[in-house]
């Protein structure tokens, strides 16, 4: 008898099934992923999150709001489709009564949604990120719709969201997630796998020290040496520079025709050079002139210059401090 | 406890309780060093470089047109309701802006009412540098319903109207086009000719020396005797803090103490306002503008604009803002005045909450209370109480 063993395991899938996708992925819908709060829009997906800036200033919100306040409703793009699209974003009072469960199905039911709605953004093309600023001016129950048009195809995608304004509790997910991290400890400690990885930690981190040491952009500078000249004084802040790079191989030999694009910026600052310098004319004998290269800080700066030839690609990373 | 375990004890104590007030009292700063006076004296007026030549707008470091740009700058007749002239919100008493949150004119403008001191040397107008010159940032306001509320058109008519206005016009640019049958492009050579003097005039003002200056001066000349007269300790600490560990100089910079770049530093939206998207929207509208550096309009016969060739764009610019300079501050603070004071910017800075929009550049700094005081007490050496900045036309 194969039937009875495969039933309660099919009894099991088919119960998730009818409550995890239907919300997240079927229709859309807010979903949590790596402590990202996201929003599908069928398969578009944007980060979400929604703000009371008069009541709790930076704080983050996921879908529950604490107040009736001004709030700030963000979706930043994670798909670039999304930045052409034309959206718009609706707030119903829910009325359907299906609370947390409320499905497109459910608002497409709806009589007259335009009586039951507290908010609408017409269909516009916001690039990048979409904003919405609403004040509650009561508690309650609220559906959010989100629906995005392509302009070009007509192809239409929604995502709903309910949630509640005047939001206070956190509902079981301490309770939840206290269980799952004990549980989680627990096996943990029991299989012995927490004290093998204490032991095997220092192996790991130096092998990962390895890895980076021998892909740092200095080291893989293997058969090219980049010297630089100034068409305009030292380098210094707040101004446009050209640099005339000379690329030359190990045996001193210019090298001409190569593909040389420029990036770098502030490795301690975590960020990128405030303009898009490029090679602008090639010069001869292995000279590259430069153009567009500007520092908007004092401090340690890596202008990082990628050469392109027909025997491969090189990367040479120039230290700079100003 | 053992007697010898309890000296032991009271030694321990003795010396937390030394150390925790010699944090607390104020101690004299150290002097300078070779490399911080390097800092200091970037940051000196004195290192200002001569004024960059503007080659989009020949008649940028002529006199008669800065005086001429200097009469439009005040004459409310360039607006729609004949009230609101570029003084209503960059007022020369109030360091060429107006102590407001968002500006007054016709209506209520998006924004701040930034100053005016030393932007001729920023290659970006605005805070989200939609423009880039002055000539062409000047014509935007005028163009603007909440702010002068005019048609270009118009802007010309009120030139064409008034015999001094048209002469003065005529002398530096040739005739005015006539209005009832000029095309286009003709009434916005006219149009940006206004633009083209009023820049020559705000080309003229400038940030004045204060009491930051005078200190650099005594620190480089070695005058020990006036650095104390001219700055408390406390001063001198914030400027250690302002230099140093506040991570200020990273985008204040230079003598007018702002690299002109554009940052993301998680200020708060404006109550009733969605967050400012800011550099991303403004470096689309600049490469659109009619009249930026590539346009027909400008002067510059070889048309050399490094700035838009090499511009970065992006969503990497959301919530980005120009850096302002930090002479001769005037509250409140930020794109849309959300802070009021400078001890709420500081806590903002040593805060560094997560953007509502894009991502903060800023880390928290950790800064003690006394420490947030003390370069508070830097920045107002930086202002002149009663003396802004000010407009100086040489005559050639």
């Amino acid at each position: 008898m194969i039937v009875p063993r495969i039933a309660p395991r099919c009894l099991f899938f088919c119960f998730f099934a009818a409550f995890l996708p239907q919300v997240a992925d079927a229709h859309g819908g807010v979903v949590e992923e790596d402590d990202l709060c996201v929003i599908k829009v069928s398969y578009l997906r944007a980060h979400f999150k929604v703000y009371q800036p008069g009541v709790s200033r930076h704080k983050q919100y996921c879908e529950d709001l604490p107040a009736a306040a001004e709030s700030i409703f963000v979706m930043e793009y994670l798909h670039d489709s999304m930045s052409e699209m034309l959206i718009d974003f609706r707030i119903i009072r829910d009325v359907t009564g299906k609370g947390r469960f409320a499905r497109i199905e459910d608002i497409d039911q709806i009589p007259d949604i335009d009586s039951a709605t507290v908010y609408y953004q017409p269909p516009v093309v916001e690039p990048d990120v979409y904003l919405v600023n609403h004040e509650f001016r009561e508690d309650g129950d609220f559906i959010g719709i989100v629906s995005a048009t392509h302009p070009d195809t007509g192809k239409f995608h929604a995502a709903v969201f309910p949630f509640e304004v005047g939001y206070t509790g956190l509902g079981y997910w301490p309770f939840f997630l206290g269980l799952l991290v004990l549980i989680q400890l627990q096996y943990l400690l029991m299989s012995g796998k927490l004290k093998a990885w204490f032991a095997r930690t220092p192996a790991t981190v130096g092998s990962l020290m390895l890895c980076l040491m021998l892909y740092s952009p200095a080291s893989i500078a293997e058969n090219l040496v980049i010297s630089y000249t100034t068409l305009d004084g030292p380098a210094q802040i707040n101004r446009m520079h050209t640099w005339i790079l000379h690329i030359e191989t190990e045996a001193g030999v210019g090298v001409e025709g190569a593909i040389v694009t420029v990036g770098g910026g502030m490795p301690e600052h975590d960020h990128g050079l405030p303009t898009i310098p490029r090679v602008t004319e090639e010069l001869g004998g292995g000279d590259y002139k430069l153009d567009g290269l500007r520092f908007h800080m004092g401090g340690y700066w890596e202008i990082i210059v990628t050469v392109t030839t027909d025997s491969g690609v090189s990367t040479v990373t120039i230290p700079l401090q100003l | 406890m053992r007697p010898g375990s309890r000296k032991i004890v009271v030694v321990i104590l003795v010396s937390a309780s030394l150390v925790g007030a010699c944090q607390w009292w104020p101690s004299s700063p150290p002097a300078w060093t070779e490399e911080e006076i390097g800092v200091l004296r970037s940051l000196w007026l004195v290192s200002l470089p001569e004024l960059p030549p503007d080659p989009s707008n020949a008649v940028a470091d002529n006199p008669l047109a800065a005086e001429f740009g200097r009469m439009l700058f005040f004459d409310t007749r360039l607006s729609a309701n004949g009230a609101v002239s570029c003084a209503t919100c960059h007022q020369p008493e109030r360091g060429f802006t107006d102590g407001l949150q968002k500006a007054q004119a016709m209506g209520t403008t998006l924004r701040h009412t930034p100053g005016i001191a030393g932007m001729a040397y920023s290659p970006w107008q605005f805070w989200d540098g939609r423009r880039d010159s002055q000539w062409s940032q000047a014509l935007a306001p005028l163009e603007d319903a909440n702010e002068h509320g005019m048609t270009g058109e118009q802007v010309v008519a009120v030139i064409a109207e008034n015999d001094e206005y048209r002469s003065r016009y005529e002398s530096l640019f040739g005739a005015l086009p006539d209005l009832a049958g000029a095309n286009s492009a003709a009434l916005n050579t006219a149009f940006a000719n206004v633009g083209k003097s009023i820049a020559a005039f705000e080309r003229t003002i400038m940030p004045t020396t204060t009491r930051f200056d005078e200190y650099v001066a005594a620190v480089v000349s070695g005058d020990t005797e006036r650095q104390r007269q001219l700055f408390t300790d406390d001063e001198v600490w914030g400027l250690r803090l302002f230099t140093g560990k506040a991570n200020c100089t990273q985008c204040h910079n230079g003598p007018l103490l702002t690299n002109f770049e554009f940052h993301n530093t998680g200020v708060i939206s404006f109550p009733g306002d969605v967050p400012d998207k800011a550099r991303a929207t403004g470096v689309v509208e600049v490469l659109a503008s009619e009249f930026n550096c590539r346009s027909q309009y400008s002067d510059d016969p070889l048309h050399r604009c490094a700035e838009l060739e090499f511009v970065r764009t992006g969503a990497g610019l959301i919530g980005a803002f120009k850096t302002p300079s930090l002479r001769n501050l005037a509250a409140p603070f930020m794109h849309k005045g959300q802070l009021a004071t400078l001890a709420d910017v500081l806590k903002h800075y040593n805060d560094a909450p997560d953007a509502m929009i894009g991502h903060n550049e800023a880390k928290p700094l950790g800064l003690g209370s006394r420490e947030l005081r003390q370069i508070e007490a830097f920045l107002a050496t930086l202002s002149v109480a009663g003396a802004g900045p000010s407009a100086t036309i040489t005559e050639e």
